[in-house]
C-alpha cells in the first residue's frame, strides 16, 4: 500500500472525530438534550474512513439513517453538524432536519436518509450525471445489511452494473436490520454473493480493518473512473451500541457485543501506526486532545446557537 | 470405520482479486452442490460416517437437505468463529475423532489452514475457485469417490497420494508458520486487504512447486522450471533490481505481471534462505500472513514432510486396474 504518512495519519484522525462525535452525542442524547432520534455510528468508524480516505470533493456519497460517520470522513463540518443534531438554526439544514438528513452538496454529501435503502436510487443518479458529464467523478453508496434486502438497492445495483456506472456500493453488514439477525431475514450469509447476479465484483472485507476497506474501495473507485462499471464491497462490522439511542438491545447477547468490542477498529490501526512508526504514542494522544477540544467547541457552538423561529417553518420546503 | 471429513470454507472465493483482476465469485450455495455430490461419491465409495466443519452457512446440513445418504453425517463440535482458525480447529478435531480422508473446498490458503491443523490425514483439496493451485480442479463426484476410496482402505493410501513439499516459516530461528506454495517476501508494513499483485513489491519469491500451465505467483517459476510437489526440491527467485530477464505471467486471473528475474537459485531441503527485506511481510500461498518486525530476521526453509495429498486421477486409474467398480459378469 503505497500510502503517505499524512494520508494515514488523516485516516487516524477521522475514525478518532467520528468515535468522539458519536460519544458526545451519546451523553448528551442521554441527558434529553438532543431532539429526535439518534442512530450512532460507534464501532464502524474503519469502513466510512477506509471508503472517503479514497475519494476527492468532487465525489459524491449517499448515506444512511446511521449517517454521522460517512459526513465526518467526507469531510463534514463539525459544527455544523453538532448545531443540527441540536437543532439550532446554525446546523447544517437550519435544524430542521436533525440527525437523518445532514448533507452539503460542496463536499458531494447528497444527504444522510431517513428511508433504509433510499440512498441506492439517489447514487446511481449522482453516478448517471458523473458519466452523462464526463467527468471522472465516482460516487459511493453506503448502505446496511437490511438494506440489502430492500428493492430499491437491488434495483439500483442492477441499473448501476446494466448503465455502466461509476459506482461503488459500499455495504456496512453489521448483523441487524433494527432488531433482526442477518439470520433471519436472508438466505446468503455473504451480501457480496448478489454481485454475481448483477455482473459485478463482488468482494469481502474486514470492515474493522481501515486499510482493508482503504485498499478494495481504491480499486474499486480506480476501475470506476476507468469506466469498467460499478463494483459491491461488503465490510463486516459490528454496532457497539443499539439500532438507536434507548434501544434496549434484547436481541443480541452481551457476549457478542465484547467479542466485537474486542476487535476496536481504533485501537488496532493505532497500533500499527506505531509498530510502523508512523506515529508516536504521545502523537496519538495529542491527536485525541486535539479532536476532543474541537468536538466540545462544536458541542458549545451548537448550544450556544439558536432555535429555528416558528416564522421560519414554512422556509425551504420543497413540496 | 471408515470415516471421511469435509472441510468447506464459507469465506473462499471472496476476496479483493475479484476486483483487481478478474476471479470469479463463487458463491457459497454452489459449494452446497459440490458437497451434495461429494458426500454421494463418499457413500458410493464406501465410507461409513462422515464428519464436517460447521459453518455460518450451513453448507453441509443445507447439501443434505436434498439428499438422503445412508451413513451418518455428523459436524465436530466446535465453536464458529468465521475465519481460517474454523478450518485448523476442525481439521485437528477431525483427526482425533477418527478420519481418515479430509476433504478440503476452498482454494491454497483454506488447504494451508487444514494443514495447519493435521499433516497426519490425507487431504483431497478440491478448488473453489479460479485462483488456486494446490486443491484439484475437478468434479466433485468423483473427489469424492477418491477420497472415499482411501479413507475406506480400499485402495492403499500410499499408492492414493503423494507426500507434497512445503515450507516453514522461521522468524529468529522458530518456525512460526507454513506455506504450501509459495511464500513472498513483501516490502510493505501492511497487511490490509491481504493479496498480492503489485509485484513491484516482491524482492523475493520461494516455490515448492512449478508449472507452465499454474495461475498466480508460481506461475512466474513455472515459466522458468517445472518443480512437481513431491520433488525435495524448491525455487528461490530474486525479483526486480533492473534485471533484463523478465518474465510474463498470470499473476491472477486475467491479470498478468512482467517480472524481472534478477537470481535464481535451487533450494534443497533443510536449508534455510534468509529474507532481506526487514521490516516487511511474507505472504503465503498469495495472502500476507507474517509480520517482519523491524530488527528480527526471517527465514524460508523447504520441508518435505508436507501433506499426503491425494491424487484423484491415480486413485481413479487404481480402482480401475483394482476392479473396485466392476461388477462381476
Amino acid at each position: 500500500m503505497a500510502l503517505s504518512k499524512k494520508t494515514l495519519i488523516h485516516m487516524y484522525e477521522t475514525m478518532n472525530r467520528i468515535r468522539l462525535f458519536e460519544q458526545k452525542l451519546q451523553e448528551f442524547f442521554a441527558a434529553g438534550e438532543i431532539p429526535g432520534f439518534v442512530h450512532l455510528y460507534l464501532g464502524e468508524e474503519a469502513v466510512a474512513t477506509g471508503a472517503c480516505s479514497t475519494l476527492t470533493d468532487a465525489d459524491m456519497i449517499t448515506s444512511t439513517h446511521r449517517g454521522h460517520g460517512h459526513l465526518l470522513a467526507k469531510g463534514g463540518d463539525l459544527k455544523l453538524m453538532m448545531a443540527e443534531i441540536f437543532g439550532r438554526a446554525t446546523g447544517y439544514c437550519k435544524g430542521k432536519g436533525g440527525s437523518m438528513h445532514i448533507a452539503d452538496l460542496d463536499l458531494g454529501i447528497l444527504g444522510a436518509n431517513g428511508i433504509v435503502g433510499g440512498g441506492g436510487p439517489l447514487a446511481v443518479g449522482a453516478a448517471l450525471a458523473a458519466k452523462y458529464r464526463k467527468s471522472e467523478d465516482v460516487a459511493i453508496c453506503f448502505f446496511g445489511d437490511g438494506a440489502s434486502n430492500q428493492g430499491t438497492t437491488q434495483e439500483s445495483l442492477n441499473m448501476a452494473s446494466a448503465w455502466k456506472l461509476p459506482l461503488v456500493f459500499v455495504n456496512e453488514n453489521n448483523g441487524y436490520g433494527i432488531s433482526c439477525p442477518q439470520c433471519k431475514s436472508m438466505a446468503v450469509v455473504d451480501i457480496a454473493d448478489r454481485a454475481a447476479a448483477y455482473d459485478m465484483p463482488g468482494v469481502v472485507v474486514d470492515g474493522n480493518d481501515v486499510l482493508a476497506v482503504h485498499e478494495a474501495v481504491e480499486e474499486a473507485v480506480k476501475r470506476a473512473r476507468r469506466g469498467e462499471g460499478p463494483s459491491l464491497i461488503e465490510c463486516k462490522t459490528y454496532r457497539w451500541r443499539g439500532h438507536f439511542e434507548g434501544d434496549a438491545c434484547t436481541y443480541r447477547c452481551t457476549e457478542e457485543l465484547e467479542e466485537w468490542m474486542a476487535k476496536d477498529p481504533i485501537p488496532r490501526f493505532e497500533a500499527k501506526l506505531i509498530e510502523s512508526k508512523t506515529l508516536t504514542k504521545k502523537e496519538a494522544e495529542k491527536i485525541k486532545k486535539r479532536i476532543a477540544k474541537a468536538v466540545d467547541e462544536a458541542v458549545d457552538f451548537a448550544k450556544e446557537s439558536p432555535m429555528p423561529p416558528a416564522s421560519a417553518l414554512m422556509d425551504d420546503v420543497y413540496a | 470405520m471408515s470415516i471421511a471429513a469435509i472441510l468447506a470454507n464459507p469465506a473462499s472465493g471472496k476476496d479483493i482479486r475479484r476486483l483487481v483482476a478478474h476471479g470469479s465469485v463463487f458463491d457459497n450455495q454452489e459449494k452446497v452442490r459440490m458437497v451434495r455430490r461429494l458426500i454421494l461419491g463418499m457413500e458410493r465409495a464406501g465410507v461409513t460416517k462422515i464428519l464436517f466443519m460447521p459453518d455460518s452457512y450451513a453448507i453441509v446440513p443445507r447439501a443434505l437437505n436434498s439428499i438422503s445418504p445412508s451413513i451418518p453425517v455428523e459436524a465436530v463440535e466446535m465453536p464458529i468463529r468465521g475465519n481460517q482458525t474454523d478450518t485448523t480447529v476442525a481439521a485437528g478435531l477431525m483427526e482425533t475423532l477418527g478420519a481418515k480422508c479430509l476433504v478440503v473446498l476452498g482454494g491454497d490458503g483454506t488447504s494451508r489452514a487444514a494443514c495447519k491443523g493435521t499433516l497426519a490425514v490425507p487431504l483431497l483439496p478440491l478448488s473453489t475457485g479460479t485462483n488456486n493451485v494446490f486443491p484439484f480442479m475437478g468434479e466433485a463426484t468423483v473427489a469424492g469417490l477418491a477420497a472415499g476410496l482411501v479413507a475406506s482402505g480400499r485402495l492403499p493410501r500410499e499408492k492414493c497420494c503423494y507426500r507434497s513439499c512445503m515450507f516453514d516459516v522461521l522468524l529468529n530461528d522458530e518456525v512460526v508458520d507454513m506455506a504450501l506454495v509459495d511464500a513472498a517476501v513483501y516490502d510493505d508494513v501492511f497487511f490490509a486487504s491481504k493479496a498480492v499483485w503489485h509485484m513491484e513489491k516482491v524482492p523475493q519469491l520461494f516455490l515448492t512447486r512449478c508449472a507452465a500451465d499454474a495461475i498466480g505467483l508460481s506461475s512466474i517459476g513455472g515459466q522458468l522450471q517445472a518443480i512437481r510437489p513431491e520433488e525435495p526440491r524448491g525455487l528461490a527467485l530474486k525479483l526486480g533490481g533492473g534485471s533484463p530477464v523478465m518474465v510474463t505471467a498470470p499473476i491472477a486471473p486475467g491479470m498478468f505481471a512482467d517480472v524481472p528475474i534478477s537470481g535464481i537459485t535451487e533450494m534443497a531441503p533443510g536449508e534455510i534462505f534468509p529474507v532481506s527485506t526487514n521490516p516487511g511481510l511474507i505472504a503465503l500461498d498469495g495472502e500476507r500472513e507474517v509480520e517482519i518486525p523491524s530488527g528480527a530476521h526471517a527465514g524460508i526453509r523447504l520441508n518435505t514432510e508436507g501433506p499426503m495429498v491425494v491424487d484423484v486421477r491415480e486413485t481413479m486409474a487404481l480402482a480401475r486396474e483394482e476392479c473396485v467398480f466392476r461388477q462381476p459378469s
